[in-house]
């Protein structure tokens, strides 16, 4: 009579049985252990805030009580934000705070890839300079922004009122039609070094001798850019663009500390108006409901993130 | 160098003496250690100097001095718009007690004062709250009306409730149970440039007798100068806006609600009056109309007014009498010609009192700060060491530290602090200090309300920006802030 073990008969089973799901975890049960202590931290820090999150949206927190006073209301938080004029109002200098630093940011850090991509004299030294604002604390540029806009004794101000190009000072920050686009401005300064160190590592992955070769059969410099460079460029621009987005959604820092969301609320986006609605005014159930859609879209983002970053996995892989 | 007549200006006024009258009301009147109905810059001189404390001894009959514990603390410290002289204050307040209690472990933590409540709000819903926290005067009512705070009163620390501000301990009262004592009280002045005012055709000595005159001072100032007239600040969460606009809303008659008489109830909200449309209209004449004030005033705060008003670049604004020791401190530190130029401006900078509104009526915020103690389930670890804590609340709000504390910008919270050997040295040497002490029977508290930060931080300065920005008219700022308000009050 043969005895059989449990284990032996679990191998057995995995040895004979089709390629599944069971099968593919058991053979790589080394790597699931060497990741587990950090997907169990993830489960603290991330998915239990993502839970209780998720489930104070779905409560009513008056700021005059506290937290375990909450009450449940079901989805009134979703309506009365979905509802609100200020939503709607925050969502759009959102999709313009975002889309505006996320595109200038990647065309000007693309073109400055363009330009050191070549060589010429000091392109070392351009690059570390232009480097600079992306390793500035962004809290340190912040304060400096502030500064040389001030609408009173701002360095902008005080040069063109200096060269007798205006009467006064222009008034970056403090008006609610300038406020949105001057920040913007910050943000791409910041962020186009990204850009431009991402698309430079892309250049570097551009084949030589497919671009001598389209120049040899004539190819102008626009034609081997546009059907030799750009389609190589594919992959990394789009994972470029989604972090720059992704980043800019998120992005607290530039608009809280140079006008904390004003004036007249002119320069709150998602996240700012977060922060408000949780630390500043206590509505911890709508600040949730709002987080709870700022997740929603970050994870669409993050969806087309990691499956760009498939592509460019596959497409290694096929080559 | 101050050029008004201070002996009079305390009795000037039957809104003021009601106001007195607010701020003296009490359900426990007993026999404070100073005459409250003899306030004047004369009574303050003849009373300072007049009784010794020995703060070690005070403080070892509430814990004794070989007390082995472990305190965390957090409070509001100093700033960058704060003179180097409180810093030095807090440094040695801290040194001294640790000298004092040195088997105390206290680990202490400086926040700024936009900072303190959002963080301290944030560490209650982790129940990671610190032992002992000293808040703004507004904080007080929030944090007992949720219960987070423990009753503490001045006779838990040695000492009684007749020796703190009547006003201030209504702030630290909620529903008849006292959750902290004052640690100092304040209210602020007026500051003018007298070289701007004479420049501008001004009297360089008077400062404007009313808000209105304000706004007109301010246009002179700017269409004959080129430069901003008075230091307007409306920043979004900043206690500056409120402290520097509430006073011209209840000069004109207005309010949030009821705050500025002497038995606010609170029910009625004002904000859409026609008086605080008025003060309202004065701030949009200065900074639309005129454009006579910092266009940077929606983004500014009170440490921006300074380096403007030490530039020459200001005419007036409303603040503490320490601002003239910041601008000493910014003086030392600017070279060549700035440096010149800075002095020419301290030997013409100038104080009085805040202006009064189209009636009469002259008021300022009775501001200051508060010290409590958490409840251990909201506390670090769950416990609260209660003799470390009531340690250096006695010491903080002792007479000797409640004045040194507050040397340079405030007042002493504890009344006793008047007749110490420091107020008369401070008398000599803080210049203008008797006209922020002047200015104490005018002081109006924020409104004793838990929702009292939201309306102070976000609402009143959203009204200010809606109508600054012309993002709404002044009628409809108004009317969307009582809006909120009411929608506040009725829980929304």
């Amino acid at each position: 009579m043969t005895i059989v073990t449990g284990k032996a008969e679990a191998r057995r089973r995995l040895q004979s049985g089709k390629p599944g799901v069971l099968r593919k975890i058991w053979e790589h049960r080394a790597d699931y252990t060497y990741v587990l202590p950090a997907i169990a931290v993830m489960l603290i820090v991330i998915a239990y805030p993502i839970y209780y999150t998720i489930e104070l949206s779905f409560f009513k927190t008056p700021p005059g009580l506290q937290l375990r006073d909450k009450t449940f209301i079901g989805i009134d938080n979703y309506t009365a934000i979905l509802t609100s004029e200020v939503f709607w109002r925050v969502t759009w200098n959102t999709l313009i705070w975002t889309l505006g630093s996320t595109l200038i940011a990647f065309v000007l850090g693309f073109a400055t890839a363009l330009a050191l991509h070549r060589e010429f004299v000091g392109r070392g030294v351009l690059r570390a300079i232009l480097i600079i604002p992306w390793v500035i604390s962004a809290v340190a540029a912040s304060y400096i922004w502030k500064w040389i806009y001030h609408s009173d004794f701002g360095i902008i101000g005080a040069v063109l009122v200096g060269l007798g190009l205006a009467d006064r000072p222009p008034n970056f920050i403090d008006s609610v039609s300038t406020v949105l686009p001057s920040l913007i401005v910050v943000n791409i300064w910041r962020e186009f070094p990204f850009a431009m160190i991402m698309m430079m590592a892309g250049l570097q992955t551009v084949p030589e001798q497919l671009l001598r070769a389209a120049q040899v059969d004539g190819a102008s410099a626009w034609q081997r850019f546009w059907h030799v460079t750009f389609p190589h460029l594919r992959n990394v621009s789009t994972v470029t663009i989604l972090l720059l987005a992704v980043a800019n959604f998120n992005s607290f820092i530039i608009p809280w500390i140079m006008t904390g969301g004003g004036p007249s609320n002119a320069s709150h986006i998602w996240i700012t108006h977060i922060y408000e609605l949780a630390f500043g005014r206590q509505r911890w159930g709508v600040a949730s409901a709002y987080s709870v859609l700022l997740f929603l879209t970050l994870m669409t983002l993050g969806y087309f993130y990691v499956r760009a970053l498939s592509g460019n996995e596959r497409q290694e892989g096929s080559a | 160098m101050t050029r008004i007549t201070l002996g009079s200006a305390v009795l000037r006024g039957t809104v003021a003496t009601a106001l007195m009258a607010s701020l003296m009301s009490t359900s426990a009147l007993g026999a404070p250690p100073v005459d409250l109905s003899k306030w004047s810059p004369e009574y303050v001189r003849s009373i300072a100097g007049t009784q010794d404390f020995d703060t070690a001894a005070d403080c070892a009959k509430v814990t004794p001095l070989d007390y082995k514990g472990r305190l965390t603390f957090w409070y509001q410290g100093v700033f960058e718009g704060d003179p180097d002289l409180l810093r030095q204050y807090y440094k040695d307040f801290f040194e001294t007690f640790r000298k004092t209690y040195p088997n105390i472990q206290l680990e202490e933590q400086a926040l700024t004062y936009n900072d303190l409540l959002d963080k301290f709000r944030t560490a209650l819903l982790g129940n990671a709250a610190p032992m002992a926290v000293r808040l703004q005067i507004l904080g007080g009512t929030e944090f007992a009306s949720k219960g987070y705070l423990q009753p503490l009163k001045p006779e838990d620390v040695g000492y009684s409730t007749e020796d703190f501000w009547p006003g201030a301990m209504k702030a630290v009262t909620w529903e008849g149970v006292t959750y902290g004592i004052p640690t100092n009280n304040e209210t602020m002045a007026f500051i003018w440039n007298a070289d701007i005012f004479k420049r501008a055709g001004l009297d360089p000595d008077k400062a404007p007798a009313t808000w209105d005159d304000v706004v007109k001072y301010s246009k002179q100032i700017h269409d004959k100068l080129g430069i901003a007239g008075y230091g307007l600040v409306a920043r979004k969460n900043a206690g500056n806006t409120p402290y520097r606009f509430m006073p011209q809303l209840w000069a004109y008659g207005g309010g949030v609600f009821d705050e500025a008489t002497a038995n606010p109830t609170y029910e009625q909200v004002n904000l859409d009056s026609p008086q605080s449309k008025a003060a309202l209209q004065a701030s949009y004449d200065m900074y639309v109309r005129d454009k006579s004030v910092p266009v940077s005033a929606l983004t500014n705060q009170q440490a921006d007014n300074q380096p403007l008003f030490l530039a020459g670049q200001l005419g007036m604004m409303i603040s503490h009498p320490s601002d003239y020791d910041v601008m000493l401190d910014l003086q030392k530190k600017a070279t060549g010609a700035d440096k010149d130029k800075a002095q020419t401006v301290i030997d013409n900078m100038r104080y009085g009192l805040i202006p009064t509104g189209p009636d009469g009526k002259r008021a300022v915020v009775f501001g200051g700060s508060n010290i409590h103690i958490l409840k251990p389930e909201y506390v670090e670890g769950g416990k609260v060491d209660e003799p470390a804590a009531k340690a250096i609340i006695c010491m903080w709000t002792s007479p000797e530290w409640s004045l040194k504390m507050a040397y340079a910008g405030s007042n002493p919270g504890n009344l006793n602090g008047f007749k110490t050997k420091w107020m008369k040295e401070r008398l000599d040497n803080i210049k203008f200090l008797d006209v922020t002490t002047s200015m104490l029977p005018y002081g109006i508290p924020f409104p004793a309300l838990p929702q009292a930060p939201e309306i102070m931080n976000i609402i009143v300065p959203d009204m200010l920006q809606n109508a600054l920005t012309g993002a709404m008219t002044v009628d409809e700022a108004a009317d969307d802030a009582a809006k909120k308000v009411r929608d506040l009050m009725g829980g929304l």
